[in-house]
């Protein structure tokens, strides 16, 4: 357990390196202001990561890591307003950055298979944005009218 | 996780390295936005890392190895965004919770990808791609709970990264020319579809409700404001709502539709009527 939460955080903090450039770079935010809300991001992580392993119920690390970095920025939590203040400072699309170019990389070794999905697959992804747009539209529409909003 | 060997990708300097260069050229080139009718194409640095990325694969720069040891960055790399996710919804709980029962209950209509696209993925021959795909609209939780669960290489990943780099490329502007096409035709409310432009993703919620606010200027208002909080809704229980009751569904149906299938294919064999 100790040997993965030191092999998380090395990976983590690798990663993390990129992205602060990146966040520079893109969003002009210098890395040394970037450095505690990359932090306290990377112990949020670490723990839902040790969670998951932990603990016997099947839920997902991302399910624990999103309930963790919930609650340590809810309004009432002690020192939220600092992690909040820190996280701030990294954009979400910085850290998609690096996702994506390891992404790339990583495709690449099955680019066959991913092209297999071709035409076929805008078809399906066409009907996922239909289908979850025109759902929630019609659901909405029902509820909005039974509440005597519309 | 899968049991990889973490020290050797740790030590993969050259990998890192090459993405490190990737995100320094790529966020120092910024973002275009392409008009086209009533949304927009955005190019964003992500998307050219992407390709970049995938190019240099191609190339002797990157190895078979160095391919390999990407997918546990990208594992993780996904754990830093859901966490930064988290810490954008804390502040906004009060928001959250004043609204209302109506914003809670369309969150359901997310589902409807599931009826809509499962069939026709199944139909168009997917096999377990097609859980990844329509189990969801695809964004950063979504990607990360597929990732997660199933691993990047897998048929699953391969179906959620599809739709993902889909909705990344044209999402934004696909759902800015439905959203005011489908208001302008359909007797739906147009408050009906600012909250349905809530799907999770900030270019996507501003292009669907941005062309509803210039079909129906009078109400730009309270457009705007049911779509922000639609998308702060879908933001904070997407990923709940897929771990707990759209992949399970999606599943579930799958395996259903796929018992069938192989029914009706036994049948055939044998030469009795499959619909018997």
């Amino acid at each position: 357990m100790l040997k993965n939460i030191w092999e998380w955080t090395w990976v983590l903090l690798i990663f993390g390196f990129a992205a602060l450039f990146g966040n520079w770079f893109g969003l002009d935010v210098l890395p040394w202001e970037a450095i505690p809300g990359m932090l306290v991001l990377i112990v949020v992580s670490v723990a839902g990561l040790a969670l998951e392993k932990a603990l016997p119920w099947n839920m997902p690390a991302v399910g624990y890591i999103g309930i963790l970095a919930i609650v340590i920025s809810l309004p009432f939590f002690p020192g939220s307003e600092y992690v909040v203040a820190w996280t701030e400072k990294i954009s979400i699309l910085a850290l998609a950055t690096p996702i994506l170019a390891y992404a790339g990389i990583s495709i690449g070794s099955n680019w066959a298979d991913f092209r297999k999905l071709g035409f076929r697959s805008l078809i399906v992804a066409v009907a996922v944005f239909l289908g979850t747009f025109i759902g929630s539209a019609l659901i909405a529409e029902v509820i909005l009218r039974w509440q005597g909003i519309i | 996780m899968e049991k990889k060997d973490m020290k050797s990708v740790i030590k993969d300097w050259r990998l890192h390295a090459i993405v490190f260069i990737l995100v320094c050229i790529t966020e120092a080139i910024g973002q275009f936005s392409i008009s086209v009718g009533p949304g927009v194409i955005l190019l964003l640095p992500m998307l050219y890392a992407f390709f970049l990325g995938l190019g240099l694969y191609f190339t002797p720069l990157i190895s078979e190895k160095n391919s390999k040891n990407a997918e546990p960055l990208i594992i993780l790399g996904v754990t830093l965004l859901i966490a930064k996710i988290g810490v954008t919804i804390g502040p906004q709980i009060e928001a959250i919770i004043a609204a209302g029962p109506a914003l809670l209950l369309q969150e359901l209509g997310n589902l409807g990808t599931i009826f809509l696209a499962l069939p026709l993925a199944v139909l168009l021959g997917f096999k377990r791609e097609s859980i990844g795909m329509t189990h969801s609209v695809a964004r950063e939780p979504n990607v990360g709970l597929i990732v997660n669960k199933f691993g990047f290489d897998s048929p699953e990943g391969r179906g959620v990264m599809a739709i993902y780099i889909f909705g990344t490329v044209f999402g934004a502007v696909f759902l800015g020319l439905i959203s005011g096409l489908l208001a302008t035709t359909t007797p739906l409310h147009p408050l009906a579809f600012a909250m349905a432009s809530g799907v999770g993703s900030g270019s996507m919620m501003a292009a669907a409700s941005g062309s509803l606010v210039a079909a129906f200027p009078t109400m730009e208002n309270q457009i705007v404001a049911f779509a922000g909080a639609s998308n702060l809704l879908s933001l904070s229980t997407g990923l709940y709502m897929s771990i707990f009751i759209g992949l399970p569904l999606t599943e579930k149906l799958y395996s259903l539709m796929m018992n069938r299938k192989t029914k009706k294919q036994a049948a055939v064999k044998e030469g009795r009527n499959p619909n018997a």
